[in-house]
């Protein structure tokens, strides 16, 4: 190879652009020619330079709160389903009027005269819906409640109940003072479950599908960490509620994801590779994601 | 909300396609995860291009947003950092075309960029100076528009052949003229600086 030619490869042989025949070409080439050899490295010299290039320029932290406002907020989230059908104008419209259609049935029906109370139902007053006991309700219906020197006190109720109920006093088989929305709370622990499940699953599919390098590369796992953290208080909960409410499968599930999240959870944010490859040979060998998946899709009428 | 640096700083287990893909489900933190792992590059190449500090946060805001709101039209075989260029370089070049040419370019012939460079050789560890990083903002500003962007793509971001032309859309043969000549130029106004006086 001539020098000229040589020269005129050396941006794109340093660019690594170089095709493989000439490339062989151009390096030998430069083993031999002292001046392309020279030039060569004053030009690497010169990439190396600019690569350090420093513009003193950083992430402004009010960059992502400007970003956020316009997108991940809630009045910019991208509609889907059922909300990208009602961002249509028409289908707005139809909405509007099926809506005022609904209000104008329910004020009709809450417009029809209320029949006279009957004898029964005055000596027997509703129920107060102020949170008062049913046994001080009793009370006062037999007259005693103003005669008792020791007012009760009554605990006040949550207005929100907690995502998870870590001391669940309701029983499936005593439930003859259940409320209805008690009830509704009893699914909201199968949700609860079911997120939870799911949860974990992308978890650990996160750390099963993680690359992990050869030798002691380290891996940046302090999102995994913190999500697995979170994971392990809610199955803690979870569990011990499954069994107390006698949900054999639920809790043997949760027993067997225990480990894997304490596991994740006590890593160093950037955790050596090894110690990542270990439990992620774990997800793969135990197959605890499948025995996951296979939970969710057995629907919560199975458990 | 969230420290920036805590919970969301960038992890290896998120995939780009894992979080375009949780994006485009509605997982605001993946986007958010996205932006922690590309807002300091994209706003790096911004600047460079556009030669202003407050210029380029707002672009870089710009260029986020309009990723947010296209990210459904990504194809799974794009590489998010050249999409994400890709969109930068638009936003940026619409940019430049609004602004008067006059007032953003430094003229090629420009003697205060010139002024600071001289033929005196300088030590090696004087290299990373102000003055140097300087002189390089301004040299890289005294570029044309194409050289500038593809220049900024290589050198700086080390960026491959096929990614620039797929940022720029340039033709392989117009990416090596408009690069070398950038590099030419570039060398002349920093010749001295770094020790570089061949021709190539």
């Amino acid at each position: 190879m001539k020098c000229e030619v040589c020269l005129e490869l050396l941006e794109e042989y340093l660019d690594g652009e170089t095709p493989s025949h000439e490339q062989a070409q151009v390096a030998e080439h430069l083993i031999a020619c002292g001046d392309c050899s020279e030039s060569c490295a004053a030009l690497a010299e010169e990439q190396a330079l600019f690569a350090r290039y420093d513009r003193e320029l950083e992430v402004p932290p009010f960059l992502w709160t400007r970003v956020a406002a316009h997108t991940v907020s809630e009045n910019n989230r991208p509609r889907r389903g059922w909300a990208s059908v009602f961002a249509r104008p028409l289908a707005r419209v139809i909405a509007i009027v099926l809506l005022a259609i609904a209000v104008g049935v329910v004020y009709l029906l809450s417009r029809q005269p209320t029949p006279k109370p009957t004898i029964a139902q005055e000596n027997n007053p509703p129920i107060p819906r102020d949170g008062t006991d049913r046994a001080q309700q009793r009370d006062q219906r037999a007259g005693t409640s103003q005669e008792d020197p020791k007012p009760k006190l009554v605990a006040a109720q949550p207005k929100s109940r907690p995502r998870i109920r870590p001391n669940n006093k309701i029983t499936p088989a005593d439930q003859s003072d259940v409320l209805s929305s008690d009830l509704a709370y009893l699914d909201m622990d199968e949700q609860d479950t079911a997120k939870h499940i799911e949860q974990s699953q992308n978890l650990l599919r996160s750390i099963r599908n993680v690359p992990t390098p050869d030798g002691d590369d380290e891996i940046d796992v302090s999102y995994d960490k913190a999500l697995s953290r979170r994971l392990l208080n809610e199955n803690v909960v979870l569990r011990r509620d499954a069994e107390m409410k006698a949900k054999f499968p639920t809790k043997t599930l949760l027993t067997d994801l225990e480990p894997f999240l304490i596991d994740i959870a006590n890593l160093p944010d950037r955790a050596k590779a090894e110690d990542v490859r270990a439990i992620k040979e774990r997800v793969q060998k135990t197959e605890i994601v499948a025995a996951l998946i296979d939970y969710q899709d057995r629907g919560t009428n199975n458990r | 909300m969230k420290p920036l640096t805590v919970a969301f700083a960038g992890t290896l287990m998120n995939s780009s396609a894992d979080l375009v893909s949780r994006v485009c489900q509605g997982d605001s933190d993946a986007f958010r995860l996205i932006f922690e792992r590309y807002s300091r590059p994209v706003i790096s190449f911004v600047y460079d291009m556009v030669n202003d500090r407050a210029l380029a946060e707002e672009l870089t805001q710009e260029t986020f947003v309009r990723a947010f709101r296209s990210m459904h039209t990504m194809r799974a075989e794009t590489k998010l950092s050249t999409w994400l260029f890709g969109i930068a370089r638009n936003v940026a070049r619409e940019s430049l075309r609004a602004r008067a040419r006059a007032n953003n370019h430094v003229d090629l012939g420009d003697k205060s960029v010139m002024d600071l460079s001289d033929d005196k050789p300088v030590p090696v560890e004087g290299l990373l100076s102000k003055e140097l990083n300087e002189l390089i903002r301004r040299s890289l500003a005294a570029l044309d528009d194409d050289k500038r962007l593809v220049f900024t793509l290589k050198v700086l971001h080390q960026c491959s052949y096929e990614e620039i032309q797929m940022i720029t859309g340039f033709s392989l043969a117009k990416l090596k003229t408009d690069l070398h000549r950038a590099r030419a130029e570039m060398r002349k106004r920093i010749g001295a600086y770094a020790g570089v006086g061949y021709e190539v």
